[in-house]
């Protein structure tokens, strides 16, 4: 554990709850130079996310993505860890909290647990480490890259604590360990502890209880899951065969069907069906055929609708518009009946299932009940926080934020955006104190060792008994003393602990080592800590590798001592060649420009300025229009009820006067170059096109998207057809028009998921709703239909469709082959539509015809941007983010972010939490004073290059291009050093430092010398 | 008696999927033949004809380049560059005189433990059958 007075620094952030939302705020904070504290009740960060399989859209493994962030929250100086920790009692105010902190006690102690299993194999009943079926089983380390990468004990359940101590090779047990209280003063809070999961027992007529083949979506994905229960082979938990035909059930426990449910929809489930279900498909291809029960398909993030029509069209996933009635044991056959009805036919229908899969939504459990209550902050019906205006962060007590499922239901993308919003206002109310030059241990200078004989120093690990068991790594030191240039090679013992790694410094600079080799676990895990250890002994960090003998051979060769030993000596034999090639590297960095620029003056766009410039940076607002607002300055009010107009106003006002922000009107990017931390943009600004180049550190993109007026269903033809945003605006400005209306026809999916356009603009449901409920109440007596294809109220939204129903407001579903029909008649439309329950056409005449259009991207701006800054688009010409997933407002190319709609279609309210985020993101560039490259890029030598142009091809980055002396030339600074380049080139005039061919081929060399001799 | 032929095959994995894998085996103790080394490369888009041969020429038995699976790879398109060139070694491998089968590309994600012990196993059974490699056989 780190030192943990910071008393002379600012006070940290505290960030409640280690999932994938609470590491991402920390990291943020962190890295924009804050102290965090981040408290977890679990063993290990993580959260959900550590328990899935795959993550929809892109169907990847989850724990190749989330393992390097979760270790690299450990490895953050700003951020103090505190797992099993739960927040006592909270007092003071914004900038001053005073935060009482429990700490259950682990039995082990952090420093000296290696994570190596030994407790496991002799105590497995209070040392848990499958993951199994059973969530509520103590899953003490529940995945192998666990952060802190400990075990912890159950000691209750433990017989003989003695011999459980002893077992230990380290003596981490401590079964004296009472855990710790104590109070931490912090100057912000951000709650992010992530949602329950709806318990479905309680439902009998699911059958959850009575049959084990009825499962819920997360237990179904932990046996998917390789690290599950099953190791990834999907199999009935009744037979143990693998399941032929598989039902999921949407909605269980959610929008207020079922006794106990919320009247909330929880956003994330019909994706996650979908993914189990295309996932399940992707495995067992015909083998397997999948059924999803569902009432509303509710795919409204970006390309989610496209992935939706991927599981029908091309995963054969097959899609059932109804709710399954009974759930019943077919005691013969041992399989699941499915009992339903379909809109189409008034029969009772039946079918047989292997396994049923029950979509369980999210819950705010008891215990983040009380946390709320402890905090005194505010909560909804559904004990879900509530914020006091349109900041979705905030909560009702100033200086206590929120991000994630804890806020409201939803899916990752959105929780680490909300994450890194909450980061940057957690982030303001840091006030900073005159910052203490911390001396930082002084490295001593590197010593130069070109030119010089190689002197390798090897150090084995024994990892306890994880190597040491196996092989003797006091013979395997002596057998590797003998090769050419190691001049030391000794065991290590832990090679990582404190003492071994003091031993090893010393050694390095006695015996004037320099270079080393260290054989022991992956380069993955502890490849920083051993360079930090050798730039400490006064060598460059780059004249270091790895044999990896625990991962390689010992853990997996245990079988075979004798052949592990000699394949541990390859594996060093080659290590050794590979380091005597190695050259000193340096890291390649560039100082940071702090000025911003912003592009689009919409909400988001001024947003995000504003947070950035009340951080003190300096802020160029470039707006191609002659007035601020976007969008948002033609809306009159949200579904919620917050008066938009007064905020945009408020916002314009705020952004125009203030010191840090300069507004350019008429502004049009013309030019752009540089790299992240030292941009030069230029652009045409006003009516005389007036040139203007500005420097900046990083470009946030908030150029928006356009209203949608597509020539469906006659719009254009009539004023009596109109779009959703022409409506709320008659509301508004004409209410005597709109009480003289007898019927008015919605329509919805109006140039959204067609074929020219196939994604859902996500918006507009909720937007017929509102225009729906404020019809009613400026005139009671208005006959409303809304003819939709998916009514994809998400989240807090459902509640106003269902009030939307109560109210009278009439529903009809209509089929995309079959949409309704439109004619003019004098002032009126008359509207015909297919009515599915009653199996004929229906005609309204209705006084307005109010379509549901959507948001588009802007085409021609968007492509010249993409252009200019080398971006790349989605298919409908939205800008692409860096990792859907993990990076959702980080663009490819370095030090661009994008907010708002021209990311995707959203509303007003998460465009600002987009705005906030890309602030916060900011940050973590601004923050710093030079940005570090690192050393693995790609070299071309000019004297070989023949300007071929193989390597202009190759580069997946387009970064090679040949310069003015005729030769390729890489630039270190936007080289993402795969080697791709190096590969390919035929001149071999191109080096990937850290992976250089000679240093390959030595491996070679080595592994074979003694099969040549 | 005649020892059993151990192989030595050089398995050049990548390091955000394939070498991530093979740590995955060991944590979850997966037994595999110890005739495979690694050479970890960042992508196996890294990996060089001349790497390829180079193992053939210094004694290998077998060879293969384990990348990230179709669409997953940190740097877009590394393994498919990789593929690429592997399909295009093995012709020439056979035009020299050595069985193809002796190199292979296969894909993996940095989950799949299990996957990666399985291949180092049907790789090492594949040579053993094959027999020592020519080159091996030509220089003896």
């Amino acid at each position: 554990m780190q030192n943990l007075d910071r008393s002379h620094t600012s006070k940290p952030v505290l960030v409640v709850g280690g999932g994938l939302g609470g590491i991402r705020t920390a990291l943020d904070l962190a890295e924009a130079d804050k102290n965090v504290v981040l408290v977890d009740t679990a063993h290990n960060i993580g959260g959900l996310m550590t328990q899935l399989d795959r993550t929809f859209p892109t169907n990847n493994c989850d724990l190749c993505t989330l393992a390097p962030n979760l270790s690299e929250s450990n490895r953050q100086e700003h951020i103090k860890l505190m797992a099993m920790t739960r927040v006592e009692a909270v007092s003071g105010e914004k900038g001053n909290f005073k935060v009482s902190l429990k700490t259950e006690p682990r039995y082990i102690n952090l420093d000296k647990c290696t994570g190596c299993g030994e407790c496991l194999k002799a105590f497995p009943e209070c040392v848990t480490f499958t993951p199994g079926l059973d969530h509520r089983a103590p899953t003490c380390m529940r995945y192998p890259q666990a952060t802190p990468q400990a075990y912890s004990i159950d000691l209750t359940r433990c017989g003989d604590v003695e011999a459980l101590v002893k077992c230990c090779p380290t003596g981490a047990i401590n079964p004296d360990d009472l855990g710790s209280r104590g109070d931490v003063a912090c100057s912000s809070i951000v709650l992010a502890p992530g949602a329950s999961l709806f318990d479905p027992s309680g439902l009998d007529y699911l059958g959850y209880s009575d049959h084990v083949d009825v499962v819920t979506s997360l237990e179904y994905e932990r046996l998917l899951s390789a690290s599950g229960p099953t190791s990834g082979r999907l199999l009935r938990p009744s037979t143990g065969e693998p399941p032929k035909r598989v039902a999921w059930i949407q909605c269980i426990g959610s929008r207020g069907l079922q006794r106990g449910a919320a009247p909330y929809c929880s956003g994330a489930c019909c994706m996650f069906a979908l993914k189990e279900a295309m996932v399940s498909k992707e495995r067992f291809r015909e083998d397997i055929e999948t059924t999803i029960f569902y009432m509303d398909m509710r795919t409204f993030g970006k390309d989610y609708e496209r992935y939706y029509q991927r599981a029908k069209n091309e995963f054969g996933v097959r899609f059932i518009h109804s709710r399954p009635h009974s759930v019943l044991m077919n005691e013969a056959s041992g399989g699941i009946v499915l009992g339903y009805t379909t809109d189409d036919t008034p029969k009772l229908l039946s079918e047989a299932f292997d396994m049923v899969v029950l979509s369980i939504g999210f819950r705010i459990g008891d215990e983040m009940r009380s946390l709320a209550t402890m905090l005194g902050i505010d909560v909804n019906d559904s004990s879900f926080p509530v914020h006091p205006g349109l900041n979705q962060v905030e909560t009702t007590r100033p200086g206590i934020y929120v991000a994630g499922a804890f806020e409201a239901p939803k899916d990752i993308p959105e929780t680490m955006v909300q994450a890194s919003a909450a980061a940057c206002m957690a982030g303001k109310d840091v006030i900073p104190l005159e910052k203490e030059i911390e001396e930082a241990p002084a490295l001593p200078l590197e010593r130069n060792v070109v030119g010089e004989q190689p002197r390798v120093g090897v150090f084995i690990c024994d990892c306890g008994e994880n190597i040491g068991s196996v092989i003797d790594v006091e013979k395997l030191a002596e057998r590797v003393s003998v090769f050419e240039h190691v001049a030391v090679a000794m065991a290590a013992g832990h090679g990582c602990s404190r003492e071994s790694m003091e031993q090893i410094r010393q050694t390095i600079e006695e015996q004037e080592i320099n270079r080393v080799v260290i054989g022991g676990c992956s380069p993955r895990t502890h490849e920083a800590k051993f360079q930090d250890l050798i730039r400490k002994a006064g060598l460059n960090k780059y004249l270091l590798e790895f044999a990896n003998i625990r991962d390689q051979v010992t853990w997996v060769h245990s079988h075979q001592p004798e052949k592990a030993m000699a394949k541990a000596e390859d594996l060093l034999k080659m290590a050794v060649g590979a380091v005597c090639k190695a050259h000193p590297l340096a890291e390649h960095s560039l100082p940071i420009n702090k000025n911003v620029l912003v592009i689009g003056g919409g909400v988001a766009g001024m947003t995000a300025s504003l947070e950035l410039a009340d951080q003190g940076f300096r802020v160029y607002l470039v707006e191609q229009s002659n007035r601020l607002g976007g969008i948002a300055a033609n809306l009159k009010r949200t579904l919620e009820g917050h008066d938009v107009q007064a905020f945009v106003h408020n916002l314009i006002e705020r952004t125009q006067s203030h010191d840090s922000i300069e507004v350019i009107m008429g502004g049009m990017i013309v030019d752009h170059t540089g790299m992240p931390g030292m941009f030069t943009t230029g652009m045409q600004v006003g009516r005389q096109m007036f040139y203007r180049q500005i420097e900046h550190g990083v470009t946030i993109l908030a150029t928006g998207a356009l209203p949608n007026r597509p020539n469906l269903f006659g719009l254009g033809t009539g004023k009596q057809i109109v779009t959703q945003l022409d409506l709320q605006t008659t509301i508004h400005d004409d209410p005597e028009k709109v009480r003289s209306w007898e019927n008015v026809v919605m329509i919805q999916c109006v140039g959204s998921r067609t074929e020219d356009n196939p994604n859902c603009s996500r918006i507009c449901c909720q937007n017929a709703v509102k225009n729906a409920l404020h019809l009613l109440d400026v005139n009671p007596d208005v006959r409303i239909f809304v003819l939709y294809r998916d009514m994809r109220t998400y989240a807090f939204q459902e509640e106003y469709y269902q009030k939307a129903r109560e109210r009278g407001v009439i529903f009809v579903r209509y089929q995309q082959d079959q949409p309704p029909q439109v004619k003019l008649v004098g002032d009126h439309v008359e509207v015909t539509y297919r009515d599915i329950i009653l199996g004929r056409d229906v005609k309204v005449t209705a006084d307005c015809l109010c379509l549901s259009t959507g948001l588009i991207a802007n085409e021609d701006s968007n492509e010249e941007m993409a252009r200019i800054f080398k971006l790349p688009r989605s298919e409908d010409g939205y800008f692409l983010e860096d990792h859907i997933k993990l990076r959702p407002v980080d663009l490819p190319v370095p030090g661009f972010f994008v907010a708002g709609t021209a990311h995707a279609p959203k509303l007003i309210s998460e465009s600002l939490v987009q705005a906030r985020a890309v602030a916060s993101r900011a940050q973590t560039i601004l923050a710093r004073d030079a940005i570090n490259l690192g050393a693995a890029t790609a070299k071309v030598d000019g004297k070989l290059c023949a300007a071929c142009l193989i390597c202009v091809r190759a580069c997946p980055f387009n970064v090679p291009f040949i310069n003015a002396d005729g030769y390729s030339e890489i630039d270190p600074a936007k080289c993402h050093g795969c080697g791709i380049c190096a590969a390919e080139c035929p001149a071999k005039a191109i080096q990937l430092m850290q992976f250089e061919d000679d240093m390959i081929i030595s491996k070679l060399e080595q592994l074979f010398e003694k099969v040549e001799a | 008696m005649k020892e059993q032929f151990e192989p030595v095959i050089v398995a050049f994995c990548c390091h955000y999927c394939a070498y991530t894998a093979a740590d995955m085996a060991g944590s979850q103790r997966l037994v595999y033949p110890p005739n495979v080394k690694i050479i970890r490369v960042p992508c196996s888009g890294k990996v060089d004809s001349i790497h390829i041969l180079k193992a053939f020429e210094k004694g290998a038995d077998g060879v293969y380049v384990a990348g990230c699976l179709d669409g997953d790879c940190h740097f877009k398109n590394g393994n498919d560059k990789a593929s690429r060139k592997v399909a295009q070694m093995m012709r020439y491998l056979e035009e020299i005189g050595i069985e193809p089968e002796r190199l292979e590309m296969v894909k993996m994600s940095a989950g799949m433990g299990e996957r990666f012990a399985r291949i180092a196993t049907e790789m090492t059974e594949k040579i053993r059958k094959l027999g020592p490699s020519p080159i091996k056989a030509a220089a003896a």
